[in-house]
């Protein structure tokens, strides 16, 4: 991957007024992806004071980069300073690195949830009720419990964001029991796998 | 059939099956392991017909769930 790379372009990043612009230059760059969006050039554009055109190519080799040292998983300064060219401005590299070596979990944990998935949990409701009457009895005491579970589908149109569908259950004791029944089997499964 | 189990209803759950799942390794990342929680739900409307959900859920989301359900089962207790 940094193979594809042009890092005399990565010097235009030199042209930042204070570190801390770099550091969100490298933050938007890794977060907000390929250089195909437009709220990203505009972005980075305003951070470092450049033009578009020389932008474009710098935040491609940027991309490339931060997304090869995460992919590596890298945790040694060495190892991130090896994919720089020898010639290569010594302060920048070093810059670069210690962004990188910082925001290794925070970036890890944003491709994790912007993973292949199915579609996911993202919030659930519950109500609990007790059922009186209906037409069929006239008088009935029985305790049920109402669940709304929401789940974000996978994106299909690139530019909405995707959406959300309700499953609304309803849920005896008994089905309850059941259900509770296979929650605490995962949590076995899950104390075994994290202590492997 | 008990008398009151007929009543109007919100899709009774029928069936939950789960799978406990590592991410070993992504285009993103050569190595993740990170677990995850993905459940198929198979949910019965009035008339019977039965539709599938299958979603996944992170770890801390997974624990919410089940504390939470766990807490709706002590309170159904008490009723």
């Amino acid at each position: 991957m940094a193979a594809h790379c042009d890092f005399s372009s990565l010097e235009l990043l030199m042209k930042a007024s204070s570190k801390e612009k770099v550091v969100k230059v490298c933050n938007d760059v890794y977060v907000m992806g390929s250089s195909q969006s437009d709220g990203l050039l505009s972005s980075v554009c305003e951070s470092l004071g450049t033009r578009p055109n020389e932008t474009k190519k710098m935040i491609e080799s940027l991309s490339s980069v931060l997304k090869t040292i995460i992919f590596h998983g890298y945790t040694e300064p060495q190892e991130i300073q090896s994919l720089f060219p020898k010639d290569f401005h010594k302060n920048l590299r070093d810059l670069i690195t210690k962004i990188a070596l910082d925001n290794m979990n925070t970036w890890k944990t944003h491709s994790i949830s912007t993973q292949v998935s199915l579609p996911r949990l993202v919030d659930f409701d519950w109500r609990l009720d007790t059922k009186m009457a209906s037409d069929s009895i006239s008088r009935t005491s029985v305790p049920t419990c109402i669940l709304q579970m929401k789940v974000q589908e996978n994106q299909t149109d690139v530019k909405t964001t995707p959406e959300n569908h309700n499953i609304n259950v309803e849920l005896s004791k008994e089905t309850l029991d059941t259900m509770l029944d296979g929650l605490s089997k995962i949590r076995d499964q899950l104390s075994s796998v994290a202590r492997r | 059939m008990d008398l009151s189990e007929r009543g109007l209803t919100a899709g009774k759950l029928v069936d939950m099956k789960w799978k406990l799942g590592v991410a070993v390794c992504s285009d993103e990342c050569k190595s993740l392991n990170s677990p995850f929680v993905a459940m198929t739900l198979k949910v019965a409307d009035a008339s019977g017909k039965i539709s599938t959900h299958t979603f996944e859920l992170t770890i801390p989301q997974f624990q919410n769930f089940s504390e939470q359900m766990k807490d709706m089962a002590a309170r159904m207790e008490m009723i």
